[in-house]
């Protein structure tokens, strides 16, 4: 393909014979056309290209602008101030950057732990006719609305912890020593505790099939190696399935942990929207996610937008993080496998 | 052996875990969307489609939300498939292998897993701030921002996937880039670029926290696009939280509504991709 | 060794078999396979096969491509199980065991009937563990125990040598004939009875090969031995006793000297002649 402008040999040639042959000057020209055609689409291509990254470029820059008024009035003290006053202005960012990380936490201690298991089930143990039927109703999780999650939550699950699961949590860890704090206070149903459970359902088919796939790209005879040696399934599992397919299972994982930090609609509606860090995990608390989506429209004065807009900021520099790392241990992968 | 009994018994207790979550994954899933059908479908009715919504303690439906959902939507995919395709296809085509290619092949994936709430957070500073007011198109504008990242991965590996023979033959005509592009690839990539389309759609139809901020909530209806516009996830976010027992069985149905369309985009998304994979 | 067993196509009676000590010893029957079908599918891929492995000798099982001796061999520790749509009929007795009935333990079968697998499959673990996660499966061991039996194991696989000063290093980081010893030594150090070999030198070059092949020679004091060959030179080169199969069907076997020499069946002879391959 030649630049417009560099003559090439079949422009010569043609040039050479365009008085003697009509045909081949039409020739020519509909070369010469279908080649600025072919340049402009080029250019098209490349500039939508270079637009994605002015995307991202632009979400970086505008929110970083957007929060500069707030870091400049409370500087780092931002990260760490608890309280949130919208009359006195003042406003600090502790208790949704501990309520997001918090229900992160919960989220994934329970979501990996199954997705594991789901994968194993999955790989080793269900009979084949039910492989795909299963692995469909598994994505079919992922693609419910988070917002689904949120009303379900606040209808069904949350008054179902309230009654039944929250009142036996603080009977059976009120007398014991350290872990009675982590389950104090009234049992709203609403909370922490609740947030982070649902936030496990909503990345829980990320986790499953990620590690689905890198399970399955295992070679066979390594497995056989390890059955030939009288190892039962866990322990094939164990000590060959899983140190084979580290890399790839933390990338899974760590892409449901970017989704988790980031959801909203799930976490707002059952996380009681209380601008608290405690350490119990059945009172109310809130995320980043949450207060931007609960206080964002009625946000009166710079101040508070822009903390709003700052506390966004934060939130997308983290996942950001998170994001990348989990994409990079995944491109490792796949290139090992393809 | 009683090292052979405990590994027995280690082995039979994680098998019996396993199976244990599996069912209890797929009981969420039986559990949520029974619910869902159960609270949703007893509000379903041809008034749901036709009649406004209503202030709290009279009677409606969820026209506005309805058409203004449709409306944004096709909007943002009419914005969003023309500049994913596009850059895609530079990925796949012109600039495979080149550093560009490799630097938005890893920022596309990171922006596809991007807080929305974020996405929302950003076209309000571009948009609502300097035009000073909420936007059904700020709305869709936003919508777009997500449509794009899952058209653009779609269309690269579809377009990957089309054999280099198909190509080389067309290139050895004579034919430039484009038009092997234009007239072999993207037929050939065709079905899977409508699943990338279908996925999209599906993706954005029940997100919520991008339109919070940018086209707001209308309760009447209105086709404006420089004016504030209802929407389906923005109505049930709104009556779900309120304290009204009949919004909240309207939020219940729009729930309803969203999920069945969202599954049934995802189900042909999925045939499309297996009957391609069959052809 | 001279024997009076002629070809068998059916029964196989005990041989009485010479040695250079001039003692007549009679020849145990470690392994024996009657009336065996293997099915992959619906598809009859062993057809009927009956064949004895005796104690601590060497036989070998050679055919061309697609023959089903590789099939024949993953019976025997039972490994096809993983597989659904594969299973077997018929009777293979493990000492007198059959190690077809569905009450057998796998994982004790497997203890006992060890498998290298054609391509070198080290465990993602350093040299030293791939060896003593073995050998933890069944026993309790300390550290200096199992720093011994991992040392013999090595030495066995006459790999001790060569990675002593690197046991911490990870397993791949071997050649491919060293990593083939480090999974033959990890096979001997649970102390099984039979070693199945699949092939075990196809994968390497001729120098471990020849080294992989006098480990074969002394393996055989200890353990009762199978290997499956495409080599025929190999073949005889290693086994004690050779069996020839065709199409599923074991069609001839005896001592290796005398079917390298003077085969019954007419197929073997046009095999090993080259004839057809």
């Amino acid at each position: 393909m030649q630049s417009p402008g560099r003559r090439s040999v079949v422009d010569v040639a043609f040039q050479g014979t365009l008085r003697a042959d009509p045909a081949a000057a039409s020739r020519a020209r509909t070369l010469t056309k279908l080649r600025l055609t072919d340049n402009a689409f080029r250019q098209i291509t490349r500039a939508a290209a270079v637009g994605v990254l002015l995307i991202l470029g632009g979400v970086i820059f505008s929110l970083f602008e957007g929060a500069l008024p707030a870091f400049r009035a409370f500087g780092v003290n931002f990260l760490v101030q608890e309280s949130w006053n919208p009359v006195t202005e003042k406003f600090g960012a502790f208790a949704p950057i501990y309520g997001t990380i918090m229900t992160s936490f919960i989220a994934m201690a329970i979501a990996v732990p199954l997705g594991l298991l789901i994968a194993l089930f999955l790989t080793e143990l269900c009979p084949l006719w039910l492989r795909r039927p299963i692995g469909i109703a598994i994505e079919l999780l992922a693609g419910i609305p988070s917002i689904i999650y949120g009303i379900w939550g606040l209808f069904v699950f949350a008054p179902f912890l309230q009654q039944y699961v929250q009142p036996a949590l603080i009977d059976i860890f009120g007398h014991v020593p350290v872990l009675s704090s982590l389950f104090a206070g009234p049992p709203y149903g609403i909370g922490v505790l609740t947030a982070g459970l649902i936030l496990a359902i909503m990345v829980l088919p990320f986790i499953t099939s990620v590690s689905r796939d890198v399970f399955e790209a295992v070679p066979p005879v390594l497995k056989e190696a390890a059955y030939g040696l009288g190892c039962t399934t866990w322990e094939v599992v164990r000590y060959v399935v899983l140190p084979y397919t580290r890399v790839g299972v933390i990338g899974g994982i760590m892409l449901g942990l970017g989704r988790a930090l980031g959801e909203t609609m799930a976490v707002t509606f059952v996380i009681g929207n209380a601008h608290r860090v405690s350490s119990s995990l059945i009172a109310p608390g809130t995320t980043i996610s949450a207060t931007i989506a609960n206080e964002f429209t009625e946000a009166v004065g710079d101040l508070y937008t822009s903390s709003l807009i700052a506390l966004g900021f934060l939130l997308f520099v983290i996942t950001f993080i998170v994001l990348a790392a989990a994409r990079y241990l995944l491109a490792r992968i796949e290139r090992r496998i393809g | 052996m009683d090292l052979y009994a405990r590994r027995r018994l280690r082995n039979r207790i994680v098998m019996v875990l396993s199976y244990a979550a599996t069912g209890v994954g797929l009981g969420w899933l039986a559990l949520i969307l029974g619910t869902l059908v159960f609270e949703g479908a007893s509000g379903l009715s041809l008034k749901v489609f036709t009649e406004m919504t209503p202030p709290p303690g009279a009677d409606g439906g969820l026209l506005n939300p309805i058409v203004g959902s449709l409306i944004m939507t096709a909007i943002a995919v009419a914005i969003g498939t023309p500049v994913g395709i596009l850059a895609g296809t530079y990925m796949a085509e012109y600039g495979r292998y080149s550093k560009l290619a490799h630097v938005v092949r890893f920022i596309n994936d990171i922006l596809l897993s991007a807080p929305s709430i974020v996405i929302g957070l950003f076209v309000y500073e571009l948009m609502v701030a300097p035009m000073g007011h909420f936007s059904g198109i700020a709305g869709a504008v936003a919508l777009a921002v997500l449509v794009i990242p899952v058209v653009v991965r779609t269309t690269e590996d579809m377009l990957s996937l089309v054999p280099k023979e198909l190509r080389e033959a067309a290139t050895a005509l004579g034919m430039p880039l484009a038009y092997v592009i234009g007239k072999v690839s993207y037929r050939a990539a065709r079905a899977g670029i409508i699943t990338g389309i279908l996925l999209a759609i599906a993706r954005i139809s029940g997100e919520t926290a991008p339109i919070l901020f940018t086209a707001l909530n209308n309760q009447f209806f209105s086709t404006n696009l420089n004016a504030p516009m209802a929407s389906l996830p923005a109505v049930i976010f709104q009556f779900a939280l309120s304290p009204y027992h009949d919004w909240q069985k309207l939020a219940w149905t729009g729930a309803l509504i969203i999920t069945m369309a969202v599954l049934a985009l995802s189900i042909t998304a999925r045939m499309l991709a297996s009957s391609r994979k069959m052809s | 060794m001279s024997t009076s067993m002629a070809a068998v196509h059916g029964s196989s009676p005990v041989p009485v078999v010479a040695h250079a000590a001039d003692t007549a010893v009679a020849m145990e029957e470690k392994v024996t396979v009657r009336s065996l079908n293997f099915y992959y599918g619906g598809n009859r891929a062993l057809k009927d096969i009956n064949v004895s492995l005796y104690a601590k000798r060497v036989t070998a099982f050679i055919g061309p491509s697609g023959c089903g001796k590789s099939t024949l061999l993953r019976v025997l520790n039972r490994v096809y199980d993983l597989y659904p749509h594969q299973r077997a009929e018929g009777e293979v007795m493990l000492d007198g065991e059959n190690i077809l009935a569905p009450a057998q333990d796998l994982n004790l079968l497997r203890a006992r009937v060890g498998m290298v697998f054609q391509k070198p499959t080290p465990f993602p673990m350093s040299i030293y563990e791939n060896i003593a996660f073995g050998v933890r499966l069944y026993e309790r061991a300390g550290k200096a125990d199992l720093d011994m039996r991992v040392e013999q194991a090595l030495r066995r696989a006459a790999l001790w040598d060569e990675v002593k000063d690197k046991l911490g290093a990870n397993g791949l980081s071997l050649s491919g004939g060293q990593q083939q010893r480090l999974c033959i030594a990890r096979t001997v150090a649970v102390k099984p009875e039979v070693i199945l070999l699949d092939e075990p030198c196809s994968a390497l070059d001729p120098i471990s090969t020849a080294k992989i092949e006098g480990l074969i020679d002394e393996l055989k004091d200890d353990y009762t031995i199978a290997i499956v060959t495409h080599n025929m030179q190999q073949a005889a080169r290693c086994s004690d006793f050779t069996a020839f199969m065709y199409l599923g069907e074991l069609v001839e076997y005896g001592t290796t000297s005398k079917m390298f020499t003077t085969p019954t069946d007419r197929r073997t002879q046009d095999y090993i002649t080259g004839r057809f391959g």
